[in-house]
């Protein structure tokens, strides 16, 4: 066993020296190879470019990522809970009746004193569409709407007054409640009138118009509602635009009509798909052609050496052992080429992001390729050049030595 | 069709034969069934005993029950060749030439490269390229490969074939002292027939001619010595 090591050893040394031995013929086999793969990173690239390109705004704007129920409907806190825990669901609070989820609320500063009616969004820590800003946790704390926030001329760090009003016992009543504004949303968070809550203010705000008490705030009513509620729905996001079809079709076994942005993202998906069948057809014919042109030259190669082969096996060289010999020299071919061609890439990367960088918004590449698909792309050069080169070298193996070579 | 027989042919150990004959005598034919490469169609008696005190094998046998391995194994550990061209390997230099046998056969390296080019006067050629070598010291350095590693027996294929008149008496003249110095039996396939006789070697010429048929039969054999 360690003579075929050793044996192996020797070889792979050899095949190494006379790589560099023939350093023309073998830069010429680099220059080929890198000439087949080149115009593939480049297609790679380009489609990997636009389709991220593409994807990149599906992937920030988390509407993208938000699924509405269509309906009310009777959800358990149980229910809630199983769902938080969904690896595929990165945000869900639930939501009150719309009808109960409405409040009047001014600036009590300004003189004007104009009253706008904004709906309430229920949030919690971690609401993807507040970005950066801090959720309401606490019953006085909110995030108005940018919309909101203009017509009432408030920023952020303002108080302002809710107005709630209820009919009970045939009496109209109205509580006050003083807000801080802790932020002013983002443009794309809610193109309404509305305002960011606490689940705490949201359900007091539905128990205060359903007539009950809410202790906590100090308003009077029928007994509060005790802790097992159901809710009428909810604010769901999907961790990725990937998991939205799955969690969509999940809420539709359960009977819970949904809509989302599904049909954006499946375009792009299905487009990034038939890319890559363009892409990976162009690719195999590229690889076979290569494997057949460096397999046909490495058996004309090993024909040319079998003097040497045969004084290999004279000395006492295994035929098996010496296959590896056009082996490892289609490796290192590989190698070099695929060098060779990741660094002219780079320059051609460069020269298409410079050429196309007007048409493309946001300074976003065209051309780009990930760390990993240059080694994805490295070993599969690696193996299909090993094999073509061990397909051509593979009669090696029957070579037989010779003290001659009188044959041919 | 080719055939050539061998009815008797007893090589002891230490001594310095040469086959001799025309080309296509079957020369190389005879060596490569000595060197255990050519698979003999039939055979009653094929013994190889490398040394006093080791055991013959049985060669025949070993063909018939297709002991490859085996005669492997006695080839790279016992023989050493010299061929017409040298058969040096072009992409190694002289001293990785002289060292490879030993490398293969996992023997100590050392200094053996600047012993064996000390011997045969290619001492200052040892990190050279063959290439950069004139046909002769190539000889030289295949002699040198050839006994790198100590074999009980030098099979040379036309060693002078290439090489000038003057060169190829001087090359058979190391060669001869060589394997005198160190008792390896020598084994030399030529039709120089008069260089072989001057350099002292015992000569065995390869006998036949077409038959009737026109096929070339060929009979070698130290029997009527």
């Amino acid at each position: 066993m360690q003579r075929n090591d050793s044996q192996s050893a020797l070889v792979l040394g050899l095949a190494f020296r006379d790589f560099i031995h023939e350093r023309v013929m073998s830069a010429c086999f680099v220059l080929a190879l890198a000439a087949v793969l080149l115009p593939l990173l480049v297609l790679f690239g380009l489609k990997f470019g636009i389709i991220s390109n593409l994807l990149a705004p599906l992937k920030e704007d988390p509407r993208y990522r938000q699924i509405v129920p269509t309906g009310s409907g009777h959800f358990e806190p149980q229910w809630f809970t199983a769902m938080a825990e969904r690896s595929d669901v990165e945000f869900i609070v639930p939501r009150t009746r719309a009808i109960a989820a409405t409040m009047r609320v001014r600036d009590p500063a300004a003189e004007s004193g104009r009253i706008i009616s904004v709906e309430l969004i229920p949030s919690a820590a971690g609401d993807p569409v507040l970005e950066e800003l801090d959720a309401p946790t606490a019953y006085d704390r909110v995030v108005l709407s940018l919309d909101a926030a203009d017509k009432l001329g408030i920023a952020a760090g303002d108080q302002i007054q809710g107005i709630v009003s209820r009919t009970y016992a045939r009496e109209q009543q109205t509580e006050l409640l003083p807000l801080q504004v802790t932020g002013v949303a983002p443009a794309g968070a809610f193109a309404r009138d509305g305002m960011f809550v606490s689940h705490d203010l949201l359900i007091a705000i539905e128990d205060f118009r359903d007539g009950r008490a809410v202790p906590e705030l100090g308003w009077t009513g029928s007994a509060a509602r005790d802790a097992a509620r159901s809710f009428a729905g909810f604010r769901l996001y999907a961790r990725d635009i990937a998991d939205v079809a799955g969690l969509r079709s999940g809420l539709l076994d359960q009977g819970i009509d949904v809509r989302t942005r599904l049909a954006d993202i499946e375009l792009v998906e299905s487009m990034d798909r038939n890319l890559s069948i363009v892409f990976w057809i162009i690719a195999t014919i590229a690889a076979a052609g290569f494997a057949l042109s460096f397999s046909s030259s490495v058996w004309a190669n090993v024909d040319r050496k079998r003097r040497e082969f045969s004084v290999l096996r004279l000395t006492g060289f295994r035929g098996r052992s010496i296959v590896w010999f056009p082996v490892v020299q289609g490796a290192l071919t590989a190698l070099l080429g695929w060098l060779v061609a990741a660094l002219v890439f780079l320059v051609v990367q460069a020269g298409l992001n410079a050429l196309f960088f007007d048409n493309i918004g946001g300074g976003e590449a065209v051309c780009r390729l990930l760390p990993s698909h240059f080694l994805v792309a490295l070993a599969l050069t690696i193996a299909i050049a090993g094999i073509a080169a061990a397909a051509g070298g593979s009669r090696l193996a029957q070579l037989e030595p010779s003290l001659a070579l009188r044959e041919g | 069709m080719f055939r050539l027989t061998v009815p008797h042919l007893d090589i002891p150990r230490g001594a310095k034969l040469a086959f001799v004959g025309e080309s296509g005598s079957g020369k190389s034919t005879l060596l490569e069934l000595l060197a255990m490469i050519l698979r003999p169609t039939a055979s009653d008696t094929f013994c190889f005993r490398p040394g006093n005190d080791e055991d013959a094998h049985d060669v025949g046998i070993a063909w018939q029950n297709g002991d490859r391995d085996l005669l492997a194994g006695l080839r790279s550990r016992h023989i050493g060749y010299v061929l017409q061209y040298g058969g040096l390997l072009p992409y190694l230099t002289v001293r990785e030439n002289v060292e490879l046998s030993r490398r293969l056969l996992q023997q100590h390296v050392g200094d053996a490269a600047e012993r064996w080019a000390a011997r045969l006067n290619i001492g200052g050629q040892l990190d050279k390229h063959p290439a950069e070598l004139s046909v002769g010291q190539r000889q030289r350095v295949a002699i040198a490969r050839a006994l790198a590693h100590e074999p009980s027996v030098l099979i040379a294929d036309e060693p002078t074939a290439a090489v000038d008149p003057l060169n190829a008496e001087r090359i058979m003249q190391v060669m001869v002292g060589l394997v005198e110095e160190t008792g390896v039996t020598l084994i030399v396939a030529s039709h120089a027939h008069r260089l072989m006789q001057r350099t002292g070697l015992r000569m065995i010429e390869l006998l036949g001619g077409a038959d009737a048929g026109g096929s070339m039969q060929v009979t070698v054999s130290d029997a009527a010595e």
